[in-house]
């Protein structure tokens, strides 16, 4: 049996192209941009940062996609390996933040998109920042 | 963050990133808003080592597979190390009387303390002889071990529920933990296994807050089975759409369209499927194009054909404005067509054969 048998064809989709009303699209992703404009707002008055839980919502692979295209690509990538690799990177509008955790199969384990001026995630906690002050003072009582 | 868990946790080169992130995700299947994340974080790290007691009954080890393997090495198989794992049978070293001797030491030390987790059903015709252990009864040791019991987790639909063996005719006389234990909580996680992180995530809950987790009508914990599965579907949209797949070939299958009109069990059907996914998160049964089969539903063996589209209703509601009485009484009403269409489909019920498979 050769492949052309199975009647399953791969249509690439062009850039830009993808709108609601075409297929994989449900029309749910756009009242999200709406949210995330409260979200923004709430976050400049207040400094509260929020989130919003991909995983938890009906989108399908189409939507996340085009929310992904919209939202675009911002100034800052961060790159977390923490029992597999998450992604943290800020879009074209500051202070959005598409985060992305995966295991360590590299399959998306949870997705959200975060407002804040900082994701919580990216911060040092103390307890850490003493363990590297220890070692550092060890390795200057090591050189004398 | 701060306390033994988090510190056994660093010491066996866990970060605090990677715990919290492991928290974000848990919250995020438990279907907590996003901000419990960082609390769970908070409470999970000071908690301390329960003792748990696993008993397997009358059961095919499905559900020890998919809490071990599938989603093994990751932060849930070291979660579960934080538990003092003292009786699995499938897992322990020790066999036979070593393995009794264990129970019996660890039953004793932990008494009134111990988690209790069971898998399997328990027979009740023969006097209990079609499943023994070490010459004992499955009803014999269940009795005995509830006792010392601070709760009990029913794990899989044949400890929740009875499950397959259950199913008519039921030859065993099987029966579900609860139909036996009438004085102690307990948690019942169904599914034929159960979602691996819902199983952690119960025991999680147990570390994070000392208490059980809220149960829905039928023992389940509300976090990971409060809502259904068409709930929580990528594919929802399209039944809302009206987009259904009609065969498992045609254009709507390839379209990823609803597949209710296949049978898809997902409008009534509890569980997380949808969220947790399966293979440590690679896809589910409606991601990979068949309909969900119901299994973590009590009777699902039972209640009618896997590829049959659930019935429509009747009248399918006109106003989400209607008064709260009204609706209530439409969704008893509703609950009672559902209860004669599921005696119905009970009754007509034909056993599936490979070749209804194969259709």
């Amino acid at each position: 049996m050769t492949l052309d048998v199975i009647p399953i064809h791969v249509v690439p989709r062009h850039a830009g192209a993808a709108l609601p009303g075409e297929p994989g699209l449900s029309g749910n992703a756009p009242p999200l941009l709406r949210e995330l404009a409260e979200q923004v707002r709430h976050l400049l008055e207040t400094g509260e940062p929020s989130a919003i839980d991909l995983s938890a919502l009906p989108l399908t692979p189409a939507d996340l996609d085009w929310l992904r295209e919209k939202l675009g690509s911002g100034e800052i990538a961060v790159t977390l390996q923490a029992n597999g690799e998450s992604t943290l990177d800020e879009t074209a509008c500051a202070g959005v933040w598409w985060v992305t955790h995966r295991n360590e199969q590299g399959a998306v384990a949870s997705q959200f998109i975060e407002v804040a001026f900082v994701p919580e995630l990216v911060k040092a906690h103390p307890a850490d920042v003493a363990i590297g002050r220890e070692r550092l003072e060890f390795m200057v009582s090591e050189n004398h | 963050m701060q306390g033994p868990l988090i510190d056994t946790l660093a010491r066996q080169g866990v970060s605090r990133r990677t715990f919290l992130k492991y928290c974000a995700t848990l919250a995020s299947m438990m279907a907590l808003p996003p901000a419990a994340g960082l609390a769970m974080a908070e409470a999970m790290a000071a908690a301390r080592r329960p003792s748990v007691i696993w008993l397997p009954f009358q059961e095919c080890t499905g559900c020890t597979e998919s809490i071990t393997r599938s989603h093994s090495p990751t932060l849930e198989g070291m979660i579960f190390d934080m538990i003092s794992l003292d009786y699995q049978e499938t897992l322990m070293a020790a066999a036979g009387h070593q393995a009794e001797e264990a129970l019996h030491a660890a039953m004793k030390a932990n008494h009134g303390k111990y988690l209790l987790i069971v898998d399997g059903s328990i027979p009740l015709g023969q006097d209990g002889a079609y499943s023994c252990i070490g010459g004992r009864s499955n009803l014999e040791i269940l009795k005995e071990a509830a006792q010392g019991a601070a709760a009990i987790i029913a794990v899989g639909t044949c400890a929740a529920y009875g499950g397959i063996p259950k199913a008519r005719p039921n030859p065993t006389g099987a029966v579900s933990v609860s139909d036996i234990v009438k004085d102690k909580p307990i948690v019942n996680i169904p599914g034929c296994p159960p979602v691996p992180v819902v199983m952690t995530g119960v025991l999680a809950h147990y570390l994070t807050f000392g208490s059980l987790p809220d149960l829905d009508d039928k023992g389940r914990p509300r976090a990971f089975f409060g809502e259904t599965i068409h709930d929580r579907c990528y594919r929802r949209p399209f039944y809302d759409q009206g987009k259904f797949a009609k065969t498992f070939d045609d254009k709507g299958a390839r379209r990823g369209w609803c597949l209710f009109e296949l049978g898809c069990k997902g409008p009534v059907t509890h569980n997380a499927c949808a969220t947790a996914k399966w293979n440590g998160g690679t896809s589910w049964p409606v991601e990979s194009g068949h309909g969900c089969l119901g299994c973590s539903e009590p009777d699902f063996w039972d209640a009618g054909d896997f590829y049959k589209a659930l019935s429509m209703p009747a009248h399918p509601p006109t106003s989400v404005v209607a008064a709260p009485v009204a609706g209530a009484t439409a969704g008893a009403a509703a609950g009672f067509a559902n209860r004669a269409k599921k005696n119905a489909a009970r009754k007509a019920r034909q056993p599936i054969t490979v070749a209804d498979l194969e259709k």
